[in-house]
């Protein structure tokens, strides 16, 4: 025993206070007269030794007090032999990412964790994690045996794709809330592709100690794979033959040169089966052309037939729409004839043929219906007839979506149809001596949706413009400046439909966009934002998520979406439904979506194909990985050290327990002799 | 005039002389009687008249009014003789603010006196006693009795202890008249002693009065902690805590109190608590009553 501030023992010297309160001054009676002691008898003697006894165990209840406070504070500790495991955090982390599916590997790993979870000491923690798409917490850390034995054999094989990147992040947060050591035990196939091209994103931290369980030992399986599938997802002309096809590349993984025989299954249904041949460890293409595909949503797959390690990655599924084209009217001014052009060039090249432009002099329109649109254009069509405008006011009210492109005309007739806003403004640069090109691009708006915009500010930094109006942006939101900070591209929410504004034409005259390739880029992504249209067929990975409503969707209203998983399930709950923006689409396979503005959708979702390749980390990066000697690589299950060290036990907290009963009943004492005292008072 | 019966004011006075007229003079103007009271023969009642009732008690007057024989009758009037007994032991002299309880029984005697001899015309004698009798004068009329008895109450020291039973047994061979006896005392005994040590008095035609003279802090007792409490009388001492003082003393005295109370009237005696804090009419008012049932 000793004492972690011992220094605070001087703190004994408030002993003297009790002793010199009980004893140094101790109440000497005075002698007081009295006419006759007759009527105090023996009683009275007993009930004086009674006092002094009460004074007495006050002293000792009040020294006992003053003790047990100096000795909290001098933090008294016991050297106790215990088990060094009883205090380090046994962290199991079981790998479930789709490559556990080879062979017989998961259920190697999570016996391999079941065992090591028996041999752990009774009163030491313990905490289950799974290793998929994500880390996932299963328990919390606990020593209860039994939640831990069932969260472990709950975790089933998913089709995510592991990153050690992703645990060693994960491991450096708890560390940081942990802070006893930790001994994680990580159960898994050790796959090559799970490690980070920077091992440092691994690097774990100083208080845990990592035990690697590899399961797959030896050298890697062959196995081939359908690497990558490319296949329109939408389609309106089969027999289209720059569109109607399927290309898939076959790669295989430490695989011998082969010839191999892949099908395209529509359906369920094979309907084409090609042999290629994939050289060794190489990839091959094949393609399947036209695809035939009847109406509607059409569950397409291709297929590999091989008998490898791993067959669960041998097919690629996705999803085709078959559909007639749709029609986007455009709507243009007299004398423009170029914008249709363009725009009709980069809405046929971008979309594969999905979309029929119909060119329309703004003069014309008066007869037609916008609702047999999938969008409308008006390009420098400032000037319509007022049923037409009124109708289209009635369209975008009822959701709707416009593009308005102001081309000089703007310049000439102030008010923007449809928009609530004038023009306040024209800058004619050209006139002005020079250009001005497309300064800040906001790349999360969906029309000008890029995940890694280059230097060239994602190709619009070459675009220049020569002439622009200035609206009044109101409440709408500026996705594009000029770099002088004229808005560029606005949206605005009208009704429940949307109308984007472009602050140039969309002809060379006025800019020249049309001539760069980000033009039909852009025109893609505006004609799938209009349309609604981006996002209901084709392919994902797993772990991607799918939005399942749009950003704005109109104050008030809660429109449920529907989501059906491979397995048919129903993954949202009722209120999820109704307030979830997005899903995270984790199992692979055909999911059924029905979004919140009423569209249906049908994605396959395929695993990473990393995944597919079975080759384990060498041992010498798993030993650099989890510290070299330390590694316990091919330590058995259950073999965890377990070492008996003496401990020292700080007591402060229960003599600070004791020190607070002994003065609840020194209060006790001492408020009952008080309470005498001040009645006689 | 009521404020000198106070005993803090009387306690200023040396002479008994002037305190003891004082007092009466002060009583008496208090019962709105006359100074005379008592002396000439006063009309008690009407009575019908039965043969052989004296006809000199006849009203005439009262006949011819109304042709009925009534017998009008007067109280009686007679002198009578007052001892005084008194306790001076050691116990009599506590105090716990003035005046003490010897000073009182002083007071209260000599104002007996004075209302005896000047106002009623009664002999009035007095029996100085602690463990023994240590003062005798015998009840006289004789002009300079007054001054005999005060005298005899300045001497008188509080002394030894107490014992009821000698100077009693004394004070009988000094009986030769009925009268009025007055024991003043704390009655620091057992009641049962004390009423059976007075009871012969009693029987020999004596009213007997008990004057019990107490301090407040007798009846009361406040101690700030434990107290070392000295016997005036045998100087023993024993050390006592607050709570027994507030409780089994209080109870104590209170039953002493009740039980001598109760035995001395049931042996046919007055009996009257006199607290030193209390102004001395209570005293004075007793005598008067049990002198008027004398006569």
């Amino acid at each position: 025993m000793g004492f972690l501030a011992p220094w605070f023992l001087g703190g004994l010297a408030a002993l003297g206070v009790p002793v010199f309160v009980h004893l140094l001054r101790r109440h000497k009676a005075t002698p007081r007269p009295v006419s006759s002691l007759m009527f105090f008898e023996r009683g009275t003697q007993s009930s004086t030794r009674h006092r002094r006894l009460r004074y007495l165990v006050l002293f000792a209840l009040r020294c006992a007090l003053v003790l047990l406070v100096v000795l909290a504070f001098a933090n008294p500790y016991i050297w106790k032999a215990t088990a060094d495991a009883n205090f380090r955090l046994l962290l199991i982390v079981l790998d479930h990412s789709f490559s556990m599916r080879a062979r017989t590997r998961f259920g190697d790993a999570k016996q391999k964790a079941l065992a090591l979870l028996a041999g752990k000491p009774h009163g030491q923690k313990a905490q289950i994690m799974s290793l998929g798409g994500q880390l996932e917490v299963r328990t919390a850390a606990i020593t209860d045996d039994a939640p831990l034995r069932a969260a472990l054999e709950n975790i089933q094989p998913g089709d995510g794709h592991a990153s050690f990147g992703e645990l060693g992040q994960a491991m450096r947060s708890l560390a940081e809330t942990e802070p006893g050591p930790i001994e994680l035990h990580l159960f898994s196939d050790m796959q090559r592709t799970a490690m980070p091209s920077n091992l440092s994103e691994a690097v774990l931290p100083n208080n845990v100690e990592l035990v690697l369980h590899p399961v797959a030992d030896g050298p890697a399986p062959a196995n081939w794979t359908v690497e990558s599938v490319e296949a329109p997802a939408t389609l309106s002309d089969p027999k289209d033959p720059k569109h109607s096809r399927v290309r898939a590349v076959i790669a295989g993984f430490g695989t011998p040169a082969a010839t191999k025989a892949v099908s395209l299954v529509v359906n369920g249904k094979t309907i084409a089966t090609r042999k290629i041949d994939v050289p060794a460890g190489g990839r091959a293409t094949v393609e399947f052309a036209p695809l035939d595909v009847g109406y509607g949503f059409n569950r397409c797959e291709v297929r590999v037939e091989s008998e490898d390690a791993f067959p669960a990655d041998d097919t690629s599924v996705f999803a085709v729409r078959r559909s007639d084209p749709e029609r986007v009217l455009f709507v243009h001014a007299a004398d423009d004839a170029r914008s249709a052009l363009y725009f009709g060039s980069a809405l046929s090249a971008a979309t594969l043929g999905s979309f029929v432009l119909q060119s329309v002099a703004a003069e014309q329109t008066t007869d037609l219906d916008p609702t047999k649109y999938a969008f409308v254009v008006l390009s420098d069509a400032v000037t319509l007839p007022g049923i037409f405008e009124h109708t289209l006011g009635q369209y975008l009210a009822k959701g709707g979506r416009a593009l308005i492109a102001l081309g000089t005309s703007a310049g000439h007739h102030a008010q923007i149809p449809l928009w609530g806003g004038d023009v306040k403004d024209t800058h004619d640069y050209a006139r002005e001596g020079g250009t001005v090109a497309v300064g800040q691009v906001d790349f999360s708006y969906p029309a000008l949706d890029q995940a890694r915009p280059g230097a060239d500010n994602g190709g619009w930094g070459e675009v220049k413009v020569f002439y622009a109006a200035v609206p009044e942006p109101g409440q709408a939101r500026v996705a594009a400046r000029l770099s002088d900070a004229t808005p560029l591209l606005l949206d605005k929410q009208v009704g429940e439909g949307h109308i984007v504004l472009l602050a140039s034409g969309l002809e060379n005259l006025t800019n020249d966009l049309p001539l760069h390739p980000i033009f039909v880029v852009f025109v893609d992504r505006m004609a799938r934002y209009l349309s609604g249209d981006e996002r209901l067929s084709g392919s994902k990975v797993v772990d991607s998520f799918a939005q399942l409503r749009g950003a704005a969707e109109p104050a008030g209203v809660a429109a449920s979406v529907e989501v059906i998983d491979p397995d048919g399930h129903r993954p949202l709950s009722l209120n999820e439904a109704r307030t979830m923006q997005s899903v995270r689409l984790e199992r692979s396979g055909f999911y059924q979506i029905r979004f919140a503005n009423g569209r249906d959708a049908v994605i396959g979702v395929n695993p990473d194909r990393h995944e597919s390749n079975l080759e384990p980390l060498s041992k010498d990066v798993q030993d650099l990985w989890s510290g070299g000697s330390a590694s316990s690589g091919t330590q058995p299950a259950g073999s965890a050290a377990v070492q008996v060290k003496a401990r020292p036990v700080s007591l402060w907290w229960y003599v600070m327990l004791l020190a607070l009963v002994v003065a609840l009943a020194e209060t006790a004492l001492a408020s009952g002799y008080l309470g005498t005292q001040r009645e006689e008072a | 005039m009521q404020r000198f019966l106070d005993p803090q004011v009387l306690a200023g006075i040396s002479s008994l002389d002037l305190l003891a007229k004082t007092v009466v003079d002060g009583f008496v103007a208090g019962l709105h009687r006359s100074p005379d009271f008592g002396f000439s023969q006063e009309f008690a009642e009407y009575r019908a008249y039965v043969p052989g009732d004296d006809l000199r008690h006849v009203d005439w007057n009262l006949f011819a009014r109304t042709e009925r024989c009534y017998l009008k009758r007067y109280r009686g009037e007679t002198n009578t003789q007052v001892t005084v007994l008194l306790d001076a032991s050691n116990s009599m002299q506590y105090t716990s603010g003035p005046p003490t309880k010897m000073d009182y029984a002083r007071f209260i005697a000599a104002s007996l006196f004075y209302l005896a001899i000047h106002n009623q015309r009664d002999a009035a004698g007095l029996i100085v006693f602690d463990e023994d009798v240590r003062e005798y004068i015998r009840p006289s009329t004789r002009p300079g009795q007054l001054a005999r008895l005060f005298a005899a109450l300045e001497r008188a020291e509080p002394r030894a202890t107490t014992d009821f039973a000698k100077p009693l047994r004394h004070f009988q061979n000094f009986l030769h008249r009925r009268g009025i006896v007055i024991l003043i005392s704390d009655f620091y005994e057992e009641p049962e002693k004390i009423v059976r040590s007075s009871a012969p008095l009693r029987f020999h035609g004596n009213e007997m009065v008990l004057l019990h003279i107490l301090d407040p802090q007798e009846i009361r007792p406040e101690l700030r902690g434990s107290a070392l409490l000295v016997d005036l009388e045998t100087d023993r001492r024993i050390e006592v805590i607050p709570e027994y003082a507030k409780t089994t003393y209080r109870a104590k005295i209170d039953t002493h109190i009740e039980e001598l109370r109760s035995r001395a009237q049931g042996a046919g005696m007055d009996y009257q608590l006199l607290i030193t804090s209390e102004s001395l009419d209570r005293a004075l008012r007793g005598y008067l009553s049990l002198r008027q049932a004398g006569n």
